[in-house]
């Protein structure tokens, strides 16, 4: 049992960290972005890409990899997504989609079709109460906390961050202060989709890293964002640990519920949150 | 929507306007019997059956705004309700349609009053999700009955002169569902009830003010989007006779919805033409390329920032910059004298 919740907790802080990206796109500039996954997805297999010419370290892979998708995220954000600020969401979701789907066949075309395993990168494993645990997860879970706290930090602290959270209330009036919003959007787009990206290498280790690895990740993660409120980080990180724990136990007894379960309990949050609104 | 209120009358639909309806009807006939020789019947027929679920889509897209990205649940349910029907209860062609087509507006019914009070990126997801709920529901959780990946044989016999193992049967059949699908949906969209749905899509907030139930409105829009796409599910059973779960994947809405765009959105002709364009594009790419979901991807990318109207948009402007032309080189001929 303390390894089904540990491994919610695991799903939990990956979930956490696709979905930021998310819900800052959504909340600052109301698009939908599937092309998220198609960021997760790349960085992954960025990091296979380096490992060999990093010696097999795996956090300077990290590292690179993450930096490799900075300029992807960057043209995405200044080519497509820009031109779309404002118009119907209508088409920016079927741009972004458009976008996914030419990803997901540039990575089947460069890296095959074939999932590639990647191996557990610390290896070690503690005893908890006379059961096994891998530390790798234990890490995992201890960054999402790290980036959550860095985040709420970033958020309230520094200038960037504060412009944000005001452009998510109210976009026009902080224009009208004086501020180009676009280039904060920009970066708060290219923050989250590095998240993105850490949170795809994070969990390649536990499963394996397919072209299709971001198309299962998304739907569970708009969930994610559909229950934590659109644009709302401490939702987000609640919502994403709450989902990780039902895929988790839901997964422990029936696998292959584990999905619609997720989308259970959305529907459900969804008719109750329309009745007091 | 020029036309938006010279052609209809608070009765409906005038003696006119019926008229140009059975014209349109007369030419998409025509059309498909003209496009079978060039490809082949049966896909001809499998052309047809794509278009009334890309005409279902766009009364729910095109029409009242509201992009789902869920329809293949209606599909699929369609396929199902029908197949397990002929298996069950009676391998009757007709029956089964009919089971098929309730089953789909049911499940519409229940599912719709959940989703249509959302909007935008909410009704999208949610639509996404439920649908990957009927993907889970037939390909593992009731595997018993559905067979799961394996597929299931329908169990529909022929009936009287409806044999679907007829070529010639299927298509006129499944030519007849599409005209009437048009013709319900033609006489519908310039109804008053159309006039609604679509300024549902300009201003929500101003037909309620207006003091329309739009609640009601958008729901019965998704019931019979619902049930249309859950007619072309039937004969998808009915015509090919051997279902699987690919008929409600997820996966496969971006296929309507690039249907519907490329033909252009809130038009029945340009959800036709867009369905003949993508099943084209379909069979030709994918038997010279194995990896082709990028073109769609590309020409998706082409749509959405040069050519919104899709193919007929692009039609119309070009017809109306050549009547703008002429009318200019006529009026200065008169000048002329």
């Amino acid at each position: 049992m303390i390894q089904t919740l540990l491994y919610g907790l695991t799903i939990g802080a990956i979930l956490y960290f696709f979905a930021i990206g998310l819900s800052i796109t959504f909340g600052t500039m109301q698009i939908i972005n599937f092309a998220h996954a198609m960021v997760y997805a790349l960085g992954v297999y960025f990091l296979i890409s380096f490992m060999p010419m990093v010696q097999g370290s795996f956090p300077l892979a990290t590292v690179f990899a993450i930096v490799a998708v900075i300029p992807v995220a960057y043209l995405m954000e200044r080519f497509i997504i820009r031109r779309l600020y404002g118009e119907s969401l209508d088409y920016a979701m079927i741009a972004t989609y458009a976008l996914l789907l030419i990803g997901t066949d540039v990575i089947k075309f460069i890296w095959g079709n074939t999932p590639q395993p990647i191996s557990d990168p610390i290896g070690v494993s503690f005893q908890l109460f006379g059961i096994d645990i891998p530390m790798y997860r234990a890490v995992v879970v201890l960054l999402a906390v790290v980036v959550f706290v860095g985040l709420r930090l970033f958020f309230t602290k520094s200038i960037v961050g504060k412009i944000v959270v005001a452009a998510l209330e109210d976009t026009e009036g902080v224009r009208c202060l004086g501020i180009n919003v676009d280039k904060y959007f920009s970066m708060v787009f290219i923050l989250g989709s590095a998240l993105a990206v850490l949170g795809g290498i994070l969990y390649a280790p536990i499963a394996t890293a397919e072209p299709y690895m971001g198309h299962d990740i998304l739907l569970i993660a708009f969930a994610v964002v559909i229950v934590g409120g659109m644009g709302n980080l401490t939702g987000t990180f609640v919502s994403a640990f709450l989902l990780g724990m039902v895929l988790a136990i839901t997964g422990r007894y029936w696998s292959q519920a584990a999905d619609t379960m997720v989308f259970v309990v959305m529907a459900a949050v969804l008719i109750f949150r329309r009745s007091d609104a | 929507m020029s036309n938006l209120n010279s052609n209809s009358t608070l009765s409906g639909v005038t003696a006119t306007k019926r008229i140009t309806i059975y014209r349109d009807m007369v030419l998409i006939a025509a059309g498909f019997f003209a496009l079978s020789p060039l490809l082949a019947m049966h896909r001809v027929t499998d052309f047809m059956i794509f278009c009334i679920f890309v005409m279902s889509f766009d009364l729910l897209y095109g029409y009242m705004g509201r992009l789902s990205f869920g329809q293949m649940l209606y599909l699929g349910t369609g396929v199902y309700v029908s197949t397990l029907f002929s298996l069950h209860f009676s391998p009757n062609p007709i029956l089964s349609l009919m089971a098929g087509v309730v089953g789909g507006a049911i499940v519409a019914g229940i599912l719709g009053l959940i989703v249509v009070g959302l909007d935008g990126a909410s009704f999208a997801l949610t639509n996404l999700a439920f649908n990957q709920v009927g993907f889970f529901l037939i390909g593992s959780a009731f595997q018993k009955v559905t067979h799961g990946e394996d597929g299931i044989s329908a169990g529909v016999e022929p009936w009287g002169f409806l044999d679907f193992a007829n070529e010639y049967v299927a298509f006129g059949f499944v030519l007849l569902c599409l005209l009437l699908t048009f013709y319900v949906l033609r006489i519908l969209t310039s109804s008053p009830y159309g006039i609604v749905i679509r300024s549902i899509k300009e201003n929500e907030s101003r037909v309620k003010f207006l003091g329309y139930n739009t609640f009601f409105y958008k729901w019965l829009t998704f019931v019979l989007a619902g049930a249309f796409a859950a007619l072309a599910g039937t004969l998808y059973t009915l015509y090919v006779g051997f279902v699987s779960p690919t008929f409600i994947g997820p996966l496969n809405n971006v296929e309507v919805i690039f249907a519907a765009l490329i033909g252009g959105a809130g038009n029945l002709f340009g959800a036709l033409i867009g369905g003949i364009l993508f099943m084209t594009m379909k069979d030709t790419l994918s038997t010279h390329i194995p990896q082709w979901e990028w073109v769609l991807g590309v020409l998706l990318l082409v749509i959405v920032f040069w050519l919104r109207g899709g193919v007929t948009g692009l039609i119309r402007t070009i017809y109306n910059y050549g009547k703008e032309k002429m009318a200019k080189r006529a009026a200065v001929e008169v000048e002329k004298g």
